[in-house]
């Protein structure tokens, strides 16, 4: 436990120092970006890990955070609410959508949610793009507010966000795990293993789900807060059905149910999508390949992996034990259900 | 005065780039303020060209041939002959993500090019919105930008392009050889009145270039007394059009004006009128459908269209085809819609950059000189036509062609000139 | 008048293409429980397939009597033929293994089949869209004040044939039997000596033998296609899908047509409404699941234990 608590530490600290130690803002701005992302995964991981609940328009939560933040902090409509402000008020509009979208459709079997949620998410950035007389349509609004701290504006330097995001990232997997051994996060696992039983446990199971929509879709508002600030513009394109999908793919590489799981899922996926693809194309063509072109097989190398991962290793990188034993329930192997076995008797304990 | 004023502004400009750029870890090129010797050492010195784009998933389309365009510059500039001591290098970067083009990728990738000191120029991005996320990056930097393909007017004019000049409201960083969408949707009108067009039925396709072409269309088309009956935004991802063109037909328009590029709807769009009973109903657009692909995926119903370009009829340019040829041979794929300017962009920033190392005294070029070269621009030669710069970094050259497609190619009608 | 009916011309032959797409989804599910999202994707292969066949046919223009026949009927075949291989090879290597693994799992793997599929594609043929050859001549007759096309009659003739086709083959045949009693419960089917592997590869096969000929159809009918194709058609059809029932036949050829209505009436009577047809048609997939979730021809069934 120390030692674990040594790394984390260690890891903290590296991450707290890197903007100084590395001066390519590129650099710090990726890291920037792939944090937005794992308060995305951290999110989603609430309703798809923990509550087993398939969703597959997540972004339509961060394009209404993001828009949120667009409206109430710019010339736009001239109102100008302080960005420190809006990270308390956009995760409960987000939530508030999620209870809205959430409480009809959360009785549906579970197919039918993921459709459902499907078709929010393409309604939801398609109304940003249609209603322009409030939104400016395909061009997005810009010139959003700028946040400062202590009188000093972030400015347009990538490592403020940097900062920001990492505290919230921070504050963001304390949430998730007091979450999950929480009496709440307990009725979400029952329900995920079994709804049925859960609810002749006496679970409420439709009020259970929506906390875990609800919840879910706050950490998206908040990271559409942080990601329009620092893009400093919010435009329709940004929140199709395929950011939802790659924040899925996030949970799945990683791990789902597990939160350093999820953030290694993330992480990684961002790195590659953004970094080593974009970047190794180039490298090939400053080395004399020229008609070397990786960004060709992107889709390629991106389908390979989800459907490698899903057949030899469904449960992820860093599996949560709970969900790599529903993954290999019907495998039925012995180990893992040993060690199911101790982590149950250790909890009851 | 203003320039020597100006001077002075890029040269503060330029050793705080000097500045950021000696805390990186590349050392091969260094600002003029340092000894210099840097760049006598053997081998040639990379200078980088930045080229940003969407090339995977549903962008690929139009992005791919547009990087091309701006590869194949950079790959003739260096079998020329860089200046002595120097060899050009494309260093492009994709901002799709997962498929689409992303601003904040776009961002990054800008960042990438200004970390890099060997990067003296860029070219993109591809899209207006990841326009707006990237000018104020390369306004900090005094990174010279130009855009092959952006055409939304807030980029460079008005208060909508000051606010994203940032760091340095005084410079303009940021160019394209494409004219605005302004331009275009009034020569469109203009062009659509003379033919004595009425009454007109518009289409766009819902994105930053598409919508913004048509929507000057239908004011100024008002304006010249014309009628519009209808304007429609087309969804994305929708191939078949024939409600909407169902819809346009019971009003009865002369005209339909579309909005678009090829890819996002407009060969098709076409190709329906035809299936819905508009065989003989003018269609008029933008230069998003001047490219071969409007004939591939229009077929014969092509024949009768006209379409708007902006930059004087360039058939008689024999740099033109010579560009299309040599497209042709080295990609062994027809030219798209943008490669041309992509093109002309690279080799405007070429010739940028090896002024500015003649007159450095074949030293590496500052990043400031670079973009005071591409400010300056003016009747430079290119397949689309002789190029220049105002003070937005807006092509001077407010002529524009009218084409009618004619067997599946596009023949000269006639010319507009705005200035008068 | 005439505008409104010419509408419902416009929407139901749109509808058509939607329907043999959703027939394939709805076996598809209906049998393992699985939203096959490679299956858009298998279906703008079938254009790809076609325009394969028909270039090595050397077909390149309109064809009269006798020959189009033949060539219509060969290219059409053999593009069943292929996506239906097509489609028994990914459940081969895609999905088997992930028989029994949680929901989320063959559905991501499905996600990523769709991926590859599409880079497969781009890489065939490159990134732009390409023309397909445009080998049926297209005469319209004036019904009244309504105009409608040789190629109209045929997509929206073709689907309701391939329906009653598959109809016939769920109810009448053996194999349809053993289909529909694995879709039911797939231990019990086992239990009973049906083969499930065959079985499933057969839904498989003629699932995706029907994308395969809604890609003929729509190459012919739309003279393009392009790589990326599949992804907003594969999601407008899986709604049809859920609008008319899940795993229902009969459903998903409803729910096709619907869909194509919806959108030529929306665009029609909603003003600006070319822009705001994804939003109706998903905004009614929402409304129906609220107040009917088992869609319109669907049983009403409890969440399986």
């Amino acid at each position: 436990m120390t030692r674990r608590h040594a790394a984390l530490g260690f890891l903290g600290l590296a991450l707290v120092v890197y903007p100084f130690v590395d001066r390519n803002n590129s650099h710090v701005d990726f890291l920037a970006n792939a944090g937005a992302f794992i308060l995305l995964a951290l999110g989603l991981n609430i309703v798809v890990g923990f509550a087993g609940l398939l969703d597959l328009g997540y972004a339509a939560f961060f394009a209404i955070g993001s828009y949120s933040y667009a409206m109430l902090a710019s010339q736009q409509f001239g109102i100008h609410v302080p960005f420190w402000l809006m990270l308390l008020i956009a995760p409960v509009v987000a939530a508030l959508f999620g209870l809205l979208l959430g409480a009809p459709t959360l009785r549906l079997r579970g197919d039918y949610l993921a459709i459902v949620t499907l078709g929010f998410g393409e309604i939801v950035p398609q109304t940003f793009l249609n209603l322009s007389q409030y939104t400016n349509g395909p061009n997005g609004i810009s010139s959003l507010d700028q946040p400062s701290l202590f009188g000093h504006a972030f400015g347009f330097s990538a490592t403020p966000y940097y900062y920001v995001l990492l505290g919230l990232i921070a504050l963001g997997i304390l949430a998730a795990r007091n979450l999950q051994n929480s009496r709440l996060g307990r009725a979400w696992m029952a329900i995920r293993e079994d709804e049925l039983a859960a609810r002749h446990m006496g679970i409420n199971t439709t009020a259970t789900k929506l906390a875990a929509f609800a919840l879910g879709a706050s950490f998206s508002g908040l990271a559409g807060v942080v990601y329009a600030a620092k893009l400093d513009l919010v435009s329709p394109d940004e929140f199709g059905f395929n950011v939802s999908v790659l924040v899925l793919s996030m949970l799945v590489l990683g791990g789902m149910g597990n939160i350093w799981g999820v953030i290694v899922g993330s992480f990684v996926l961002s790195f590659i999508n953004s970094f080593l693809l974009p970047q190794s194309t180039s490298l090939a063509h400053a080395a004399g390949f020229v008609n070397v072109d990786f960004t060709n097989y992107r889709f390629m190398l991106y389908g390979v992996i989800l459907v490698t991962m899903m057949l030899f290793r469904p449960e992820g990188l860093i599996p949560s034990r709970q969900r790599a034993a529903e993954f290999h329930e019907a495998i039925l192997d012995p180990a893992l259900a040993a060690q199911e076995q101790s982590e149950y008797e250790g909890v009851a304990r | 005065m203003q320039t020597i004023a100006a001077t002075s502004r890029l040269a503060a400009l330029a050793a705080l780039v000097g500045l950021v750029g000696c805390s990186g870890t590349t050392t091969t090129t260094t600002s003029q303020s340092s000894s210099g010797s840097a760049s006598a050492v053997a081998g040639a010195t990379v200078i980088k060209i930045g080229i940003d784009m969407p090339v995977s998933g549903a962008d690929a389309s139009t992005g791919i041939p547009t990087r091309n365009g701006a590869v194949q510059a950079i790959e003739e500039a260096d079998r020329k002959g860089a200046p002595a001591g120097f060899t050009f290098v494309a260093y492009d970067l994709d901002d799709a993500v997962q498929g689409v083009h992303d601003p904040a990728q776009g961002a990054q990738n800008t960042r990438a090019f200004v970390s890099d000191d060997a990067v003296l120029a860029m070219i993109g991005p591809f899209n207006s919105s990841v326009a707006r996320a990237e000018i104020p990056i390369t306004n900090d930097a005094g990174l010279a930008q130009i855009s092959a393909s952006a055409t939304n007017p807030g980029l460079t004019k008005g208060p909508d392009a000051a606010s994203l000049r940032t760091s340095h409201p005084d410079v303009n960083s940021f160019f394209r050889v494409c004219t605005t969408d302004d331009r275009q949707g009034a020569a469109g009108a203009q062009f659509a009145r003379k033919l004595g067009l009425k009454k007109a039925f518009i289409v766009d396709d819902n994105e930053t270039y598409g919508k913004g072409l048509a929507d000057v269309f239908d004011a100024q088309f008002r304006s010249l007394g014309g009628t519009v009956l209808g304007h429609e935004h087309l969804t994305k991802g929708q191939t078949d059009y024939k409600a909407l063109l169902t819809k346009a037909n019971a009003l009865g328009p002369d005209v339909i004006f579309y909005g678009g590029t090829t890819a996002t709807g407009g060969g098709l769009l076409r190709k329906q009128m035809r299936d819905a009973g508009m065989a003989a109903t003018a269609y008029l657009g933008g230069d998003g459908i001047s490219d071969a692909e409007f004939e591939t995926v229009a077929g014969d119903a092509a024949n009768g269209v006209y379409y708007t370009v902006a930059a004087p009829e360039t058939s008689k340019l024999p740099s033109a085809a010579g560009f299309v040829a040599a497209y042709k041979k080295r990609w062994s794929t027809d030219v798209g819609p943008y490669s041309a300017n992509a093109y002309a962009a690279a080799n405007i920033e070429i010739a940028a950059i090896e002024k500015a190392i003649v007159a450095g005294g074949a030293k590496t070029p500052a990043r400031a000189d670079v973009l005071k070269n591409v400010a300056a621009t003016n009747g430079f030669p290119s397949p689309i036509g002789p190029i220049g710069f105002d003070k937005n970094g807006d092509t001077t050259n407010p002529i524009l062609t009218v084409y009618k497609i004619a067997n599946g190619k596009g023949v000269f009608v006639d010319q507009i000139n705005l200035k008068s | 008048m005439d505008v409104f009916f010419q509408q419902i011309v416009n929407g139901l032959s749109l509808g058509g293409i939607y329907a043999l797409i959703a027939l394939g989804y709805t076996m598809v599910y209906g049998i393992i429980e699985l939203i096959n999202f490679a299956h858009g994707d298998v279906y703008t292969l079938g254009t790809f397939f076609s325009l394969a066949i028909l270039t090595g046919l050397g077909v390149s223009g309109e064809m009269h009597g006798l020959p189009l026949v033949g060539v219509v009927l060969v290219t059409l075949i053999a593009a069943m033929l292929l996506c239906g291989l097509t489609g028994v090879l990914i459940e081969r290597l895609a999905y088997r293994r992930l028989r029994n693994a949680p929901r989320l799992a063959p559905l991501i793997t499905a996600i990523g089949m769709s991926f590859i599929l599409e880079n497969v594609m781009q890489l065939w043929h490159g990134p732009s869209p390409i023309s397909f050859p445009e080998v049926i001549p297209n005469p319209a007759w004036a019904l009244g004040g309504v105009e409608v096309s040789a190629k109209q009659i045929a997509v929206i003739g073709l689907a309701i044939v391939m329906m009653a086709a598959l109809q016939l083959f769920i109810y009448k045949t053996k194999m349809g039997k053993a289909m529909r009693a694995t879709a039911q419960d797939r231990d019990a089917a086992q239990l009973m000596g049906i083969d499930i592997n065959t079985t499933i590869a057969v839904t498989f096969l003629i699932g995706s033998a029907l994308a395969g000929a809604a890609g003929f159809v729509s190459g012919v009918y739309y003279g393009t296609t392009w790589f990326f194709n599949g992804f907003e058609a594969g999601l407008k059809a899986f709604t049809a899908a859920v609008l008319g029932g899940i795993g229902n036949v009969a459903g998903a050829m409803l729910g096709g047509f619907l869909i194509g209505l919806i959108e030529a009436i929306a665009t029609q009577y909603i003003p600006g409404g070319a822009q705001w047809t994804n939003v109706v048609v998903f905004s009614v997939l929402v409304l129906v699941l609220i107040f009917r979730p088992s869609g319109l021809l669907g049983e009403s069934l409890p969440e399986k234990v």
